[in-house]
């Protein structure tokens, strides 16, 4: 699976004397297992890209391609069903419900999916383990710490087995080691189940991580680079 | 996991959810407590206006109602009569006959209003005796030879100086145009508080009555009375099915229109009150409602990128918002329950001119309630009611809400 973008444009204030061109004809393929890492200064576009490729903002002009299938032309309830099945997010401020636990907060978004009960708590509970929650459960999100918050939100992302996950800047609001935590989860999680994951990031640390490094400006891709495998 | 997630989510704003509930609780038990008391004091009217002059429900003639004429008359037979008889609802059924005649004593005449009554079945039903002030109630045996008794209203026997004892000419026109009149003894005196029957009622016996119109085994009326005012159209309707063409089934909104007029305005403005109560706490529903889809935008953004679908977020909502108009139909029934009990055995009590108005016509100046399960239904369905009308516009603006803007966090994203 690959997700390939054709001309993308997203330009704001079209109709105006200044329109503001957040993506401006953007040709990008990404495919599955790649570990991307998209920055650029604030106001080049990040999130706007990351939302049209996760199917949550729709483009001026051009196509978002998964598989060669265009999701510009899927129905609200389809491209719902879409981004259910095959796209994880992970925010910047965590987003997770605060009435639900750690647990219950991933097996929602199974449960949208129409797995059973078991099935959820098993694999929510296998996940939230995979990412050393294993203690904090049964805890709402107000009880935990923000790496430990963002580690849930990674954990409910990846909870519907999604092909893609777009997370932006997933790292801006957590200190150094939890950054070096949750890059090393994203990472195991990327090598072991090939998840693709797209983020955007200021963070160089973030950055030296990243296999491939996507650097955009004013809605231009300036570079794409391959980097070597970090030791 | 819907409404395990609304549940919970009803707590995250503890106090807001609890001030809403109680507003709505608070509106349903004053209405509730005031339409129980308006249509407890109804139908305490309705039975004693029903007991003193009308009964609950009339068998007459077809033609009576605007004739009034002692020509159109009813069968006093048993078989006539069975039919009603046999209702399991109707627990009184008295004959009568109304008609006019021109009282004279002396020089002095007036015109009056002959009721010929079953003496005993009656005061049963409506009191009479307790309202005689002077005298007595008619006597169980007459000698023959004895003029026939009748008991005059107070007023009417003031006007033509008339004591228990006196004796009384009435002139009227009989059956079939023949000629009635007759010489009566005084045998007590009786006091309505009201000065139209207080000025112009005189009672007799049927029999009595029957032989001064010489109406023979007839009667104008068929005076019944239901177990429950509820029971009345059940009753009027079958009875209706039964005679037909032949008889007029006259419920008491027929026979009592002023009445009936008159509950229909205080009802129409208790509603008004009621309806503008809620109006007021409508209002703070509806802002809680908004307050609760607005700032959330972002949460229902981040819910809606995850894949849940628009109208489980909606669904989501309306669960939160029925949790909060439950909570508050639960306060107020528990809170107005007990307020209703207590009052159902411990009736307001009247001062005053108006218990002693009541007092006098034999009744307990109370306001008592009425406990009908239809009161405590409707207010339900005003608060569900409300509870939708104030959903409206908060799920439209969720069901337009723009997932780019709203996930930025601006809480003016729909
Ligand atoms: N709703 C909007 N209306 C008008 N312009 C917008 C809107 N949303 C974004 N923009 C513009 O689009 C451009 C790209 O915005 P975007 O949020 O994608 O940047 P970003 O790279 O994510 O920035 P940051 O690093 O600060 O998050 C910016 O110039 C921004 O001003
Ligand atoms: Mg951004």
């Amino acid at each position: 699976m690959s997700i390939k973008l054709e001309q993308l444009c997203k330009t704001y204030n079209v109709d105006t004397d200044f329109p503001v061109h957040a993506v401006n004809h953007l040709d990008l393929e990404i495919k599955q297992g790649e570990f991307v890492a998209v920055m650029g200064p604030s106001g080049s576009g990040k999130t706007t890209l990351l939302n049209m490729l996760g199917g949550i903002d729709t483009p001026t002009s051009g196509k978002v391609l998964i598989d060669d299938n265009n999701i510009l032309e899927l129905h609200d309830k389809q491209l719902i069903a879409f981004r259910r099945d095959n796209i994880g997010f992970i925010f910047q401020d965590y987003s997770l419900l605060p009435v639900l636990t750690a647990l219950e907060n991933v097996e929602f978004v199974m449960q949208l999916q129409g797995h059973s009960e078991e099935e959820c708590r098993k694999r929510a509970t296998d996940l939230l383990i995979r990412v050393g929650l294993a203690e904090h459960l049964h805890k709402r999100p107000a009880k935990l710490s923000g790496g430990q918050q963002q580690r849930v939100a990674v954990a409910r992302a990846l909870a519907p087995s999604p092909k893609f996950v777009m997370a932006d800047e997933p790292t801006a609001n957590l200190d150094a080691k939890s950054t070096a935590e949750l890059l090393d989860i994203m990472q195991q999680l990327n090598e072991q189940e090939g998840t693709t994951f797209i983020f955007s990031t200021h963070d160089p640390r973030v950055i030296s991580r990243a296999k491939r490094v996507i650097v955009f400006e004013d809605g231009l891709k300036k570079e794409d680079t391959i980097q070597a495998e970090s030791p | 996991m819907l409404v395990k997630l609304a549940w919970r989510n009803l707590w995250r704003q503890k106090r807001r959810t609890i001030l809403t509930a109680s507003a709505l609780a608070l509106a349903l038990i004053l209405s509730l407590v005031m339409r129980c008391i308006q249509e407890g004091s109804y139908s305490a009217n309705i039975e004693n206006i029903a007991r003193l002059s009308t009964g609950l429900i009339q068998l007459q003639h077809p033609e009576f109602k605007d004739s009034q004429s002692i020509d159109d008359l009813l069968s006093a037979d048993p078989e006539f009569i069975d039919f009603a008889r046999e209702l399991s609802t109707v627990e009184t059924i008295l004959p009568r006959i109304e008609s006019f005649a021109l009282a004279a004593s002396g020089d002095k005449s007036k015109g009056i209003l002959v009721f010929g009554i079953d003496p005993l079945p009656e005061d049963i039903y409506s009191s009479l005796s307790k309202k005689v002030i002077s005298g007595s109630y008619f006597s169980e045996r007459q000698n023959k030879g004895d003029k026939p008794q009748v008991l005059i209203a107070e007023g009417l026997a003031r006007q033509l100086g008339l004591q228990p004892g006196d004796e009384l000419v009435l002139y009227g026109q009989g059956y079939r145009g023949q000629t009635a009149a007759g010489l009566f003894t005084i045998q007590g005196i009786l006091h309505f508080p009201m000065p139209q029957l207080n000025n112009q009622l005189v009672y007799m016996s049927l029999q009595s009555a029957q032989y001064l119109y010489s109406t023979g085994d007839l009667v104008t009326s068929w005076v019944l009375h239901t177990d429950s005012l509820a029971d009345v159209e059940q009753a009027a309707s079958a009875l209706k099915q039964y005679y037909q063409q032949g008889v007029n089934v006259r419920d008491w909104l027929d026979l009592s229109p002023d009445l009936a007029q008159q509950i229909l305005m205080d009802r129409t403005s208790g509603l008004i009150l009621m309806y503008l109560l809620y109006g007021i706490v409508g209002f703070g529903l509806f802002a809680t409602l908004l307050m609760m889809t607005l700032e959330r935008q972002r949460e229902f953004a981040v819910m809606l990128a995850t894949g849940l679908l628009r109208s489980k977020l909606l669904k989501l909502i309306c669960i939160e918002s029925a949790f909060i108009g439950l909570l508050g139909i639960i306060i107020g029934l528990l809170i107005a329950f007990p307020i209703l009990i207590w009052l159902l055995f411990n009736p307001i009590t009247l001062t005053g001119e108006t218990a002693q108005l009541m007092l006098e016509m034999g009744y307990d100046p109370i306001i008592p309630v009425l406990l009908d399960p239809q009161l405590f239904i409707n207010q339900i369905v005003v608060v569900l009611g409300l509870l939708v009308l104030c959903l409206i516009y908060p799920l439209l603006r969720l069901y337009k809400i723009d997932l780019v803007s709203a996930l930025k966090g601006g809480a003016h994203a729909a």
